[in-house]
């Protein structure tokens, strides 16, 4: 089944056109990443999925339900954790979950049971007690995936939920969501972190003003990036050799001959045949894969140069 | 799919109690200090002066439309508080995520919040008390009454949380419409005393009915020729349409939805 599926999603403030026809879908169970620049329509497109914000234009369904027509039975089906804490100043955070729980219709003493195991499951069942603005900035962190995970959710929409956390933080982050992915809960993250989008994510599409630049696994996109090999000889090159014709791009940078290829390890060995029967003594060699993050940066880039003017209008 | 209807109507509603049941220094205390106040100096000291009013005490008649201002000032404060502060701070975004019906959630905060004006209109008949025997006449038209006012007042604030846009609005209606709307409305006067041209302009101010009912409750009398039901049944007619427009904006987002 289709977790979520959006067709033609728009979204307009006055001139701003937010989201300009996204069409995306989810499966059940996949674990999906939103991937795009600050401004690229990330958090519209999550906010209208759970109400927030309303659409344009296009339609927007979760697990079937239009989330206009059947808003009811798509909330309910989302639990939601925001980049921005929005959490109930007057009462202990218990109570809270205990609150958010029963707005899905779970009966009290399920609901305090559950908020109890979210507590736990996130390492702050010893702060239940206190109100949210008391907790720090790491316990407010855990709190917001708290929160989203009482109502026991068939998918769970996390914006941004590792932003500004420490290096433990996020792992121990990241092992809660993985768990709760592998148990079936189809996961929705947006993420600036490229790290974190290759390390959980079945796919991912990357956002960029407004518009799906592509929808592929992270390993997909490696696979796009190129090795790059730097070859360190004992004599500085003036130009590339003209032995190099393969299917491979070269350049000297410093005295240094680079290679760019798609299969560096063909590549290098073709490479050292041909330095090696010129007479050039090689000392050092250094191989490096181009990174999701870079790859990303391209994307978004390339996409830039196509969508705007001169005048920098889309 | 959990969907049981009256679960989330009744978290939001226990929460919406909650929320001022337990800060009574912030929501009982006030309006307790404030009629002692009232009761002492304008009921026993002034009202000596003052004498009988329509057959009754100054400080009995003064009582119903002392009811009257704390139900509904605490009625519309709560309910536009609550909206407007969880929309301040966001949290409103957990209760508008949720799958509580538009209807549910808007007759949540409207019946907590009357429910808070209730609960003052109580306390300040019972402070009232403390310095004249009270009576109830018609128990009926003063229950009656106090809800249906108490209603379109949590309805009306609904209205202003959602239009807010800074505490200062919240000011605004209280202080510059509601207030004196209130004060003259019949509370501390009868419309008898006023001059010709300015009775009838009272009698344009929906309190003077309000007023008027919850005294007829409380002690038979009228202030003004409306008979309570023909009073009851316009008020619980704006009631009811004033619900229906909270509906109406919840259901277009108004102020929740960008």
């Amino acid at each position: 089944m289709t977790a979520i599926e959006t067709r033609d999603l728009r979204k307009s403030y006055g001139n701003l056109q937010a989201l300009k026809g996204v069409s995306l879908e989810v499966e059940e169970g996949e674990f999906f990443g939103l991937l795009g620049p600050n401004g690229a329509g990330k958090t519209t497109f999550i906010s209208i999925l759970v109400g927030l914000v309303r659409k344009t234009g296009g339609e927007a369904r979760v697990f079937g339900h239009d989330v206009e027509d059947d808003y009811r039975e798509a909330r309910d089906a989302i639990g939601l954790a925001p980049q921005e804490f929005n959490v109930d100043r007057f009462f202990p955070i218990r109570e809270v979950l205990v609150h958010k729980a029963g707005y899905h219709g779970v009966p009290k003493d399920v609901a305090e049971e559950r908020a109890d195991e979210a507590l736990r499951t996130v390492g702050i069942y010893d702060k239940r007690d206190t109100r949210f603005h008391w907790l720090s900035g790491g316990m407010k962190r855990r709190f917001m995936l708290a929160r989203a995970m009482v109502t026991d959710p068939d998918l769970l929409i996390l914006d941004e939920p590792t932003a500004g956390v420490d290096v433990q933080l996020r792992h121990d982050l990241w092992n809660i969501i993985t768990r709760m992915n592998e148990e079936g809960t189809t996961v929705l993250l947006t993420t600036h972190y490229i790290e974190e989008a290759e390390r959980l994510c079945d796919r991912v599409a990357i956002l960029d003003e407004g518009e799906v630049v592509e929808v592929s696994s992270p390993d997909e996109l490696m696979g796009r990036g190129k090795d790059t090999v730097r070859v360190s000889l004992a004599e500085p090159l003036d130009a590339v050799p003209a032995s190099l014709d393969g299917d491979y791009e070269t350049r000297v940078e410093d005295g240094e001959l680079v290679v760019e290829t798609r299969n560096a390890g063909g590549t290098l060995a073709e490479v050292m045949r041909a330095l090696d029967d010129e007479g050039r003594e090689v000392v050092d060699v250094e191989m490096s894969r181009t990174s999701l993050e870079e790859i990303f940066v391209d994307m978004t880039r390339n996409h830039d140069d196509v969508t705007r003017t001169p005048e920098g209008e889309t | 799919m959990n969907l049981a209807l009256p679960i989330g109507f009744k978290t939001l509603m226990r929460r919406e109690v909650l929320r001022y049941v337990r800060r009574p220094r912030n929501t009982f205390l006030p309006p307790l200090i404030t009629n002692v106040l009232y009761f002492s100096v304008f009921g026993v000291i002034l009202g000596n002066r003052v004498g009988e009013i329509q057959g009754v005490s100054y400080i009995l008649f003064l009582l119903p439309g002392l009811v009257v201002l704390g139900a509904i000032s605490n009625s519309f404060e709560n309910s536009s508080f609550s909206i407007f502060h969880g929309r301040w701070n966001e949290y409103i975004q957990a209760t508008t995520t949720s799958p509580i019906s538009h209807t549910q959630m808007v007759l949540a905060y409207v019946l907590s919040s009357a429910f808070r004006g209730v609960l003052i209109g109580i306390l300040i008949a019972l402070v009232g008390a403390v310095f004249t025997p009270v009576t109830v006449r018609h128990p009926f038209y003063l229950v009656a009454f106090m809800a249906v006012i108490t209603t379109l007042f949590a309805g009306l604030g609904v209205i202003g949380g959602l239009w807010a846009r800074d505490f200062d609005y919240l000011t605004v209606m209280n202080q510059f419409i509601l207030r004196p709307l209130v004060f003259f409305g019949g509370v501390f006067y009868s419309l008898e005393i006023l001059p010709p041209l300015w009775t009838y302009v009272s009698l344009l101010n929906p309190m003077v009915y309000m007023v008027n009912g919850v005294r007829y409750g409380f002690l038979g009398a009228e202030t003004v020729d409306v008979g309570p039901n023909a009073a009851l049944v316009v008020l619980s007619t704006a009631a009811v349409a004033v619900v229906v427009f909270d509906i109406f904006l919840f259901r277009r987002g108004y102020g929740l939805t960008e």
